[in-house]
């Protein structure tokens, strides 16, 4: 385990001690205990549990990249999906001849 | 008493190369840009410019309907594809519906990565046929790194490899000038490739790295040149810098990178010089004492160095430079008045976030970290207000006001003795004007201090009424300073 410093937010926001206690003294920075060998980018605090989030928990690094693309792969399918049948449902039906 | 100068304009006269305030575009729309679209310019103060729509009509046939001037024709008329919708999270530059939002689109250059934009809003992007032989993505990293008065952005394109400077047009591969300035060089053992350059026009100061190869190598000479001539004079040829040139000095180090592309140049006004760059996930900045010494003085880093190198303060993750490829250079912008510079690379992969320095022009040794952690939905950034930097947000604006990670600098403060001041804002009112006397931002160490940005809501409807995620685009002219429009006249 390590410490890590993140912002008010909870986005992740340093690893180094001078920088990351500079930040909680003028209380904009949270100071946690984050596992070891996780990527800042998969790392949050919860400011309602009041700890540290590990995004995709328990998959590795390169299997964590592949389940996020793949998420955002997910959604933005389901949102072309939902918007074309939005513009079909819009279209003005031809005038009867 | 009037005399001639009086007459014809009271005697001042404005830099023909000034524009206003930065303006920057939108484009939101849905997957298909088939049915809903929305592109238009916006000012700093976030209030429409100008919209390139002729017509709109929703019908199954017209991709980009109703543009005028949609110039993004070449091969097969959506040389970037149709869908600007797609997220960016790890991609690189030939997925081009993604990368539209990298970083690395956008630096001090009016020209971006794979397009330009004019102040009217016409978009052209670049043929991807012809792409990777483009100068900006096999050589842009040789670009000057250029310090420019207030409101100026470098209108001429400076590159210099090995011992040999060139103009080019733009973005363009014409060269319109060549000098070979080996001669000028007075390291004894002058190493062959430059890797990086920086050039202040108030002091008339171009200095150059140059290192043992155009990849890893640690080994470096610094020349440091001062001339009588500018540069970007519009008549100057490089060989008149070089001919009148005042000064000459140079100091050899030993310095740790990854890649040597990636170095960034900034020639302080106080003749102090900051070089940093992307170093692995990390970035590494280092400030040295180029002032004038003497011949056969101070021939060392060591005898030239502020402090120490200073390695990225702020989060970092994987993230990719010059190393994974030339086009994903180190960039280097300035606030639009030219007293904050910054040198920033991505925080996640080939584009979303953002890890920086950002340093006083005026005193290279004041600098601060800039930190922003997005993975997905990102875009990039550019110059906002007077002494500021926008961008990196582009999730969804269905439902809500396009948001925007804005800070800005103090441009009168450059005592690297004291914290650094940043204003922020907030997403909303109440936070960005409280009820209390708090600053809205923070006072950050120099140095060491981290600066986490937040997002703030722009009042701005991002695209169509639907999902869409806006693409940020860089504007290749701003307009004329003080031109009757005040709303990006600059005044």
């Amino acid at each position: 385990m390590a410490t890590y410093y993140f912002n008010n937010k909870g986005e992740p926001a340093t690893p180094f001690t001078v920088s990351g206690e500079e930040l909680v003294s003028k209380g904009i920075g949270i100071k946690a205990i984050a596992p070891d060998g996780i990527e800042s980018w998969r790392l949050s605090y919860n400011l309602s549990t009041k700890a540290v989030d590990v995004l995709y928990e328990g998959l590795s690094e390169e299997d964590a990249i592949a389940k996020k693309n793949a998420d955002a792969q997910t959604l933005l399918d389901a949102e072309n999906v939902e918007m074309a049948a939005a513009a079909k449902a819009s279209e003005t039906p031809p005038k009867a001849e | 008493m009037s005399n001639l100068s009086t007459i014809f304009g009271g005697g001042t006269t404005v830099d023909a190369r000034k524009e206003g305030l930065p303006l920057f575009a939108l484009w939101g729309g849905s997957g298909d840009q088939n049915t809903q679209m929305n592109y238009r310019v916006f000012d700093s103060n976030f209030r429409i410019v100008s919209t390139p729509w002729a017509a709109v009509t929703s019908t199954t046939s017209n991709y980009r309907f109703g543009m005028l001037s949609d110039a993004s024709h070449a091969y097969n008329m959506s040389d970037h594809s149709t869908d600007f919708h797609s997220d960016l999270t790890t991609q690189g530059y030939s997925s081009w519906t993604n990368y539209q939002k990298s970083l690395y689109q956008i630096d001090q250059y009016p020209h971006c990565f794979h397009y330009t934009v004019s102040r009217g809003g016409f978009p052209t992007w670049q043929s991807y046929h012809q792409f990777t032989s483009s100068m900006e993505y096999q050589v842009g990293w040789t670009k000057l790194n250029m310090v420019l008065p207030e409101g100026c952005r470098p209108r001429r394109t400076f590159v210099n490899r090995r011992h040999t400077m060139r103009e080019m047009m733009g973005n363009s591969d014409c060269n319109s000038d060549y000098y070979d300035y080996s001669s000028h060089l007075i390291d004894p053992s002058p190493l062959n490739y430059a890797t990086g350059t920086g050039y202040n026009e108030k002091n008339k100061m171009l200095v150059m790295i140059h290192s043992g190869d155009e990849g890893g190598n640690t080994s470096k000479s610094i020349h440091i040149f001062r001339s009588s001539v500018c540069l970007n004079e519009g008549t100057t040829r490089i060989k008149d810098f070089f001919d009148n040139l005042e000064s000459t000095e140079y100091f050899t180090d030993t310095w740790t990178n990854q890649n040597v592309k990636d170095w960034c140049v900034v020639v302080g006004n106080n003749n102090w010089v900051g070089f940093g760059l992307k170093q692995s996930n990390s970035k590494r900045y280092g400030v040295f004492d180029c002032n004038l010494k003497g011949a056969g003085v101070a021939i060392t880093g060591a005898s030239r160095q502020w402090s120490t190198w200073q390695d990225f303060a702020g989060s970092t993750t994987t993230s990719y430079g010059a190393t994974q490829g030339h086009q994903y250079y180190t960039k280097f912008q300035t606030t639009w008045d030219g007293t904050w510079g910054m040198i920033y690379s991505p925080y996640y992969y080939y584009g979303p976030g953002i890890n920086a320095f950002c340093m006083s022009i005026e005193n290279p040794r004041k600098f601060i970290n800039i930190n922003q952690t997005k993975t997905s939905r990102s875009n990039p950034w550019v110059a906002w207000g007077r002494t500021g930097f926008h961008g990196g947000w582009s999730d969804n604006c269905d439902g809500e006001v396009w948001q925007t990670y804005a800070f800005a600098f103090d441009p009168k403060d450059s005592d690297h003795t004291i914290a650094t001041r940043v204003y922020k804002g907030s997403t909303s009112g109440e936070g960005a004007i409280p009820d209390n006397n708090s600053l809205v931002g923070g006072d950050f160490t120099n140095k060491t201090g981290v600066c986490s940005l937040d997002a703030m809501r722009t009042g701005l409807h991002g695209g169509t009424h639907t999902t869409n995620y806006p693409m940020l685009m860089g504007v290749n002219w701003w307009g004329n300073y003080g031109s009757a429009d005040m709303s990006y006249g600059g005044k």
